[in-house]
């Protein structure tokens, strides 16, 4: 899991390395800090950083040492990994065909993106279209591939899956 | 180390071409000589003690349509209990309904204590087990390399070089038809039926492609791999297989548009087991052109593993047939040792 913080620390000397070393400790890896020396308000500067972590409960651990270290977290974002959707549909399909089909992977779990892409150098004659998308578990691609499997075959259309990993 | 060769189309000539060619060689580098002592077809054998000469078995067979006297196809089929010999190179055509002739020549062979090498894929698709077992019992060894991807090294590479990897899977183009029809869609825009025109023309496919570009032959050699290297107990039927048919030149531009190219890829794992097109990237090993197999082995320790080579033709399947024969002369098995 990717996390992104804004700090807000005591503009004195140490403060930083009070910051990160939490993280290091747990076993984390600092992708980037972002330091904010030229704003100080209320004796207090940002600090913008981002790491990537392997559970919730070490992010739990960071934040627990910090909250006892007395630094300030302004902002909390984490940034999930995320695994591709990529599906190519052979065959005559129908436009709504392909919007049922969407419509269908948009209510999944899971999912970050999705989207269609159709040929621009063929002639768009509706027999091949791209689904292209994000999804957070691996589990959940799959699943999406499953369905478009299963749709491929009641509607007779071919599935082409990404090689994936 | 002495060979009985059953089946005498291209690659049974191929084994006998490589093994004149490479007269000498053996003596000096194996430590023994590898003579031929008995050939069959459908329909002639020749056999000698003091060994036939290769050249001359494929001369005949190519003048008169025999590789030796007209005989019973029955009685060839007994030269494999009956004569003095090591090895049998099974080379008949590979059928994928029952697995025969070529089932029947490997288990009487395997039963008499003789050892197996063989290009055949179809008794090995669907009877591995049995015919593993039955060269385990009988103390002696069923190998094939040949089976999967020609000359390029793929079952011994995994199971003997790489012994001490746990591999987690295999992908990989195992047909070079597939792979060349694919390939003239990409580059030339071509409508599959053209594309297939083209491989036909210039001898890549067979007049009766079904069997390229319906997956089947990959599909055999998926289920090998899986048997063979991921000790699964699968036969052809229980691979998922969808062929190369149905792909369009519509679904060839689209997947360029977004930097892919298609390839009809073999996915063998403990979890996975298919023959299926796959959406690959461009660059990717993968995405090789052409008629080569390639294949990806993922191991715990080494990474990735790529190798690539020539899938078909008459002396690359020698070679992988060669390759088994000198991993059996150099191992000094009871019986190679007792007739040494």
């Amino acid at each position: 899991m990717k996390v992104n913080v804004e700090l807000r620390l005591k503009d004195v000397p140490g403060q930083l390395i009070l910051a990160l070393e939490p993280i290091s400790t747990n076993g984390g890896n600092i992708v980037g800090v972002v330091h904010h020396r030229d704003v100080v308000v209320g004796g207090h500067i940002t600090v913008n950083v981002t790491f990537e972590i392997r559970s919730d409960k070490t992010l739990e651990r960071i934040l627990d040492t910090w909250k006892e270290r007395e630094i300030d977290v302004a902002r909390f974002g984490s940034l999930y990994e995320t695994f591709p959707i990529e599906c190519l549909l052979v065959g005559e399909i129908s436009p709504q065909e392909l919007n049922s089909i969407v419509d269908k992977i948009e209510s999944m779990e899971d999912l970050e993106s999705v989207e269609l892409r159709y040929s621009v150098s063929a002639a768009s004659d509706g027999k091949a279209a791209l689904v292209i998308g994000k999804v957070r578990r691996r589990e959940a691609v799959e699943k999406v591939e499953q369905f478009l499997e299963r749709r491929g075959k009641r509607a007779g259309f071919l599935l082409i899956r990404g090689l994936g990993e | 180390m002495d060979l009985l060769i059953a089946g005498f189309g291209v690659v049974g000539q191929g084994v006998a071409e490589m093994v004149e060619m490479k007269a000498g060689w053996f003596s000096e580098r194996v430590g023994e000589e590898l003579r031929i002592v008995g050939a069959f077809d459908s329909s002639s054998l020749a056999k000698s003690a003091k060994g036939l000469r290769g050249g001359e078995l494929v001369a005949r067979k190519l003048s008169t349509g025999k590789v030796g006297k007209s005989e019973l196809v029955e009685r060839g089929k007994r030269l494999i209990e009956d004569l003095e010999y090591d090895v049998l190179v099974e080379v008949t055509p590979t059928n994928i309904d029952d697995g025969e002739p070529g089932h029947g020549h490997m288990l009487a062979a395997l039963k008499a204590g003789r050892h197996v090498v063989t290009s055949n894929k179809g008794p090995l698709a669907l009877r591995f087990r049995e015919l593993s077992r039955t060269a385990e019992k009988n103390r002696v060894q069923l190998r094939f390399e040949a089976t999967v991807g020609g000359a390029t090294p793929i079952v011994n590479l995994s199971r003997e070089l790489l012994m001490g990897e746990s591999i987690s899977s295999i992908r990989g183009i195992l047909n070079g038809t597939c792979n060349f029809i694919l390939h003239r869609m990409k580059e030339e825009g071509l409508p599959f039926p053209q594309a297939l025109k083209e491989a036909q023309e210039i001898g890549i496919a067979e007049k009766d492609p079904a069997y390229d570009i319906e997956g089947a032959d990959s599909t055999c050699k998926a289920t090998i791999l899986a048997n063979a290297i991921f000790g699964l107990d699968r036969t052809y039927g229980e691979v998922k297989r969808v062929g190369i048919t149905g792909v369009t030149e519509e679904a060839v531009s689209l997947a360029g548009d977004e930097k892919k190219v298609i390839r009809l890829i073999a996915d063998v794992s403990r979890g996975r087991l298919e023959v299926s097109p796959r959406l690959v990237p461009m660059g990717h090993p993968l995405s090789i052109g052409g008629t080569l197999n390639i294949v990806q082995i993922h191991t715990d320790l080494a990474g990735e593993i790529t190798v690539a080579g020539r899938g078909a033709g008459k002396l690359e399947t020698a070679s992988a047939i060669l390759s088994d024969l000198v991993a059996l002369m150099k191992q000094d098995s009871p019986r190679s040792s007792s007739r040494r």
